[in-house]
């Protein structure tokens, strides 16, 4: 007789589970067409949440925190808008907390401003490059909080004052980087400085200066960076102030600087009191509620699948346990018997994670052709292949162990 | 009988507690998820105006670039109209209605002492705007032809700046200071929600409509602020708000009433032929190209259905999938469970049609239970949207009563379907091999 | 071979004992064909589950192939089972999902042979109950006897020093459970010990030895 012999390398019974499931396919087809949608479910949320959390990251280029802006209306026959601005600033400028205050047309990131075409040549003919306008005077890149990286500011003598339905522009522009990179892709930006560039197809205007960065109102542009500088106060009869405060003084100052111009003039009234806070968070609310729904949909996603694995593999055991009484009669360990099911498992989920796979992908040319949403990193197949896998194990290992627990006397029995 | 199936269908509930409930949740979770985005999805997609939606028609003329197109999609036209063109077409009155329109603002300032000026949203219009639209009033009515023609500062209120300014009482004939200047009331409108609001949805197709409608002529002797979208494709010849106003620059929209095909066709040939004339003074310089949408049309064109809402609907039903097919795997499991006293029923005479009856009505209280549910989830998350996007959705983020019978149906037809191949099965028992082994 | 002493067992519930087995006492030798029969109840299920290391026990000792088999842990008695034990089970316990060859394959899988000498056995045992040719069948396609007889063949391939029997013909009719009968006879022939639990006492009679059991006691016949 053969004493036991060199035991061989573990044992996955990998023929007989496949001979066993193919008699039982529905179920196991079940389980790997849940985890496999589930899979392209979770990828392409997980990809969307990544990327419109990348768009929420990008540096806006003022001072988030500590920046609020708001708008004077001027009623009434005798309102002075010039005269009006330029006491306001004064004020403001002077109030103590206040780093700079100037007057401007738009917002970054509030979604509403102007836009306009630079080009590099003269002519109705040649292409415009798209930029967002900013109209503010020599404070402007202190307000604004950016860097001046080639060139100079404007000179208080540069700054203009635009009227209502005036078409010329100023002679003189600051723009960010990008922008400049956009305008003159060969060169290198800080030599746009002393460009001509032209506005409104042949206005010219001399680029005096480069900032590093700083974002247009329209969060969801594709150029968000294309912004430039004109050197103007306007005498619109709503003037858009925007502050920047000290670290911690924005909140303060609000209330303070709301007072003190309403009280200053009672021909006008203050509108739109607001900080640059939570106007993003109001021009990203969108991206915000789609990473919440997303993420939310995701996890019960997951717990629905897990759960139906639980389900069906706790049914499975229920159904087989004179079998697994048996097999542990004829000498499986529990661990054997563990492993037989969470092995069944993985066996499963490896069709329905390469299935999800290749679901995934097609997912992700759907929603680029219909969405325009950028193509999937193939990272993401993996991973989430992976995370799959280890959601059916780990969903199937409560009722494995409930099958580990099957007495091997439960053979002997007559049900 | 069939009560009695019922009867059965519950008996089975209460032996299987756990797996029915998965069932039910499953179901619930996945009704719940498409029942709030179909929602959000249907009331964008809503038609505001039913009655006539197919009689009213926002009109487009390529008035854009010689150079380029208004966008790079091939057949894209302006999406507004020149003011120049607008007022053109409109006093030419070859539509049952028309009306020019744009959106601006101003401070009124109510007279006495104790209330303060405030900044008001208008709708700038033609008298036929509240005829076309029916426009319900609660005091008074439409100014007159007359009054667009000779630019009468009369001013019609929403409800709630009627109710601001004047609490509310009948202010036909006073006197209301806008923008500095005296107009009169002459109409106060009905709560009017139009949703989408669709003549103008380029700025915003689900604000609030506005609070004050006053003639469109207006705008040019009040020199009135442009709150709207407006877009240049060449800068106005001159400086000033008039050349502004005669330039080429897009910022107002323009409607007509046409009621039948053949007053449409004539439109269009209308259309055509000011557009050639127009050529003929050195205007429209791309190739002839105009356009009339009916409301349903231009809501399609100008995308009102946001795109996040669409993809959040797919992804729900690719979610409801999941649970459908967690559904058909528990209901397999179930039935093979049951498959003993399937077998018994057979061997005491069942017909197959018997049973497949008795396990059809089992699935289908399992996905009604789930469908209502799924109702009450619906509710969660469309209060989960309000609080998500804020104010501005909730009249989207509402369950009518259609809507209610869709989520049942849904519920009912889907858990069924999930229920045919487990009942198949179940009803494929061989009685003998069941009674065997008890 | 099998020497019990003392062995007790007592089932627990929350109202009563159950003294299943008392004082069991019982020696078995090499090549011995024991049938054991009894009244229900009496212990015998209780006292084959015991012997074939199915359950554990509360007193007594028990030595099998000369090794105390008292208190060994789970994965031990798994393998002595594997290695040691053959089990033939009154209802076959064959799995249905398998055909005959991976029905036979199962505790060979588990002792861990690797392919060729698990594919040598499964066909050397199907051959001596004279289903070779039809080991890729399901189970559900053969009649009661022939069901038995690859369980017997799964009981033999890993050729154990002890078969354990519970009703082998419990569910067959006569012509079949003869034929299976004279199968185990001519196991027992070849040297494999045979512990036979039945209440048929025609079947008990063709064993060597009989014992009965009462009252979770032995008394030999």
């Amino acid at each position: 007789m053969k004493q036991s012999q060199p035991q061989t390398s573990t044992n996955w019974e990998l023929g007989p589970i496949l001979r066993a499931m193919l008699r039982n396919k529905v179920g196991a087809i079940l389980i790997a067409l849940q985890i496999a949608i589930t899979m392209t479910i979770i990828v392409n949320s997980v990809y969307i949440i990544v990327e419109r959390n990348k768009d929420m990251q990008r540096d806006s280029g003022i001072d988030n925190e500590n920046s609020f802006y708001l708008t004077s209306v001027g009623f009434g026959e005798n309102f002075n808008v010039p005269n009006t601005v330029e006491e306001d600033l004064t004020m403001l400028r002077a109030l103590p907390g206040v780093i700079d205050a100037i007057q401007t047309n738009a917002v970054p990131n509030s979604n509403s401003g102007w836009s306009m075409g630079l080009k590099t040549q003269s002519g109705v003919e040649h292409d415009a490059v798209g930029t967002a306008v900013y109209m503010v005077d020599d404070h402007g890149v202190n307000a604004l909080d950016v860097e001046i990286i080639a060139g100079e500011n404007f000179a208080p003598s540069d700054i203009s004052l635009r009227t209502v339905g005036q078409v010329d522009w100023p002679n003189k522009t600051i723009i960010t980087k990008a922008m400049a990179e956009n305008l003159f892709p060969d060169i290198n930006y800080a030599d746009v400085v002393g460009k001509t560039v032209y506005i409104n197809d042949i206005d010219p205007m001399v680029v005096v200066g480069i900032i590093d960065k700083l974002q247009a109102p329209w969060v969801n542009w594709s150029n968000v960076e294309n912004v430039m500088l004109s050197p103007e106060r306007q005498s619109f009869k709503g003037s858009r102030y925007f502050i920047r405060t000290e670290p911690g003084m924005r909140d303060t100052l609000m209330n303070q600087v709301e007072e003190l111009l309403a009280n200053s003039n009672n021909q006008r009234l203050i509108k739109g009191m607001r900080s640059i806070e939570e106007t993003r968070e109001r021009s990203y609310r969108g991206h915000t509620a789609m990473i919440k729904i997303l993420t939310t949909v995701m996890v019960i996603l997951t717990i629905v699948t897990a759960l139906g694995i639980v389900g069906l593999a706790s049914f499975s055991v229920n159904q087989r346990k004179k079998q697994i009484g048996t097999r542990r009669a004829l000498g499986a360990t529990q661990g054997t018997i563990i492993r037989y099911f969470m092995f069944e498992n993985f066996l499963i989920s490896s069709i329905g994670v390469l299935l999800g796979a290749v679901l995934t992908v097609i997912l992700n040319v759907i929603l680029v052709n219909a969405f325009g949403l950028d193509r999937l990193d193939w990272f993401y197949i993996p991973i989430g292949m992976l995370v799959l896998w280890l959601v059916g194990q780990a969903a199937v290992f409560g009722p494995a162990k409930k099958a580990a627990n099957i007495p091997p006397a439960l053979a002997t029995r007559t049900v | 009988m069939f009560n009695y199936y019922i009867k059965l269908a519950f008996k089975s509930f209460k032996r299987n507690p756990i797996l029915s409930l998965l069932m039910v949740t499953a179901i619930a979770l996945g009704i719940g998820a498409s029942m709030t985005t179909i929602t959000v999805n249907y009331l964008m997609s809503a038609n505001p105006i039913p009655h006539k939606s197919e009689q009213l028609f926002h009109i487009q003329v390529d008035s854009w670039d010689p150079n380029n197109p208004f966008n790079d999609d091939d057949d894209a036209l302006p999406n507004q109209l020149t003011w120049t063109d607008a007022t053109n077409l409109t006093h030419a009155k070859k539509a049952l209605r028309q009306s020019a329109m744009s959106m601006s603002g101003a401070i009124i300032e109510p007279q006495g002492s104790e209330s303060k000026p405030f900044e008001a949203s208008i709708r700038l219009a033609y008298t036929d705007f509240f005829a076309m639209f029916d426009v319900p009033f609660l005091y008074g009515g439409p100014w007159d032809n007359n009054s667009d023609s000779n630019r009468e500062q009369v001013v019609v209120l929403s409800k709630r700046t009627n109710e601001s300014v004047f609490g509310g009482e009948n202010s036909i004939g006073k006197d209301i200071v806008i923008a500095g200047r005296h107009f009169q009331v002459v109409g106060v409108i009905d709560t009017w929600e139009v949703m989408p609001k669709f003549y103008d949805v380029n700025n915003g197709p689900f604000n609030e409509t506005e609070e004050l409608f006053m003639p469109f002529s207006l705008k040019e002797d009040l020199e009135l602020p442009n709150w709207g979208n407006n877009s240049c494709w060449k800068s106005p010849d001159g400086e000033g708000y008039a050349a502004f106003l005669r330039s080429e620059c897009i910022n107002t929209q323009m409607w007509v009433e046409l009621p039948n095909a053949q007053a449409e066709a004539d439109y269009l040939d209308f259309l055509n032929n000011y557009v050639r004339s127009q050529k003929e003074l050195g205007r429209f310089p791309r190739p002839l190209h105009n356009r009339l949408n009916d409301v349903m049309e231009w809501m399609e064109r100008q995308e009102v259905v946001e795109e996040d809402a669409k993809m959040m609907m797919w992804l729900s039903f690719m979610f409801l999938l999941v649970c459908l097919l967690n559904t058909i795997g528990l209901l397999l499991a179930k039935f093979t469970g049951k498959s003993s006293e399937i077998g018994l029923r057979l061997a005491v005479g069942a017909s197959k049609a018997d049973v497949f009856k008795q396990h059809i009505v089992e699935t289908a209280c399992i996905g009604l239970v789930g469908g209502v549910a799924g109702l009450g989830l619906t509710l969660v998350g469309l209060q989960g949207i309000k609080s998500l996007y804020g104010d501005f959705v909730d009249d989207l983020a509402t369950l009518d009563a259609s809507m209610i019978v869709v989520a049942l149906v849904i519920a009912l037809v889907s858990s069924i379907a999930a229920g045919l191949y487990p009942t198949w099965r179940a009803c494929n028992i061989s009685p003998a091999s069941q009674l065997k082994n008890q | 071979m099998l020497k019990m002493t003392d062995v007790k067992k007592v089932f627990r519930t929350d109202l009563v004992e159950t003294h299943a087995l008392k004082d069991f006492n019982l020696q078995v030798g090499e090549g011995d064909f024991v049938a054991v029969t009894g009244p229900s109840g009496s212990g015998k299920t209780t006292f084959l589950n015991i012997a074939g290391l199915l359950e554990t026990f509360d007193g007594g000792t028990y030595e099998l192939d000369g090794q105390d088999v008292s208190n060994l842990n789970d994965k031990h008695r798994s393998q002595l089972r594997n290695e040691k034990i053959g089990f033939i089970f009154q209802g076959f316990n064959l799995i249905p999902d398998l055909n005959l060859f991976d029905n036979v394959d199962v505790p060979l899988r588990y002792r861990g042979f690797n392919s060729a000498e698990r594919k040598k056995r499964i066909e050397n045992s199907l051959e001596m109950v004279g289903l070779a040719q039809r080991m890729k069948h399901l189970p559900s396609q053969l009649s009661g006897g022939q069901q038995q007889r690859v369980a017997i063949a799964r009981a033999l391939a890993g050729e154990p020093r002890f078969l354990l029997a519970d009703e082998p013909t419990g569910n067959l009719d006569t012509k079949m459970a003869n034929s299976v009968m004279e199968l185990l006879k001519t196991i027992n022939d070849a040297g494999t010990t045979i512990i036979m639990v039945t209440h048929d006492a025609d079947l008990a009679k063709q064993a060597r030895r009989n014992i009965y059991v009462r009252d979770g006691q032995v008394s030999e016949l």
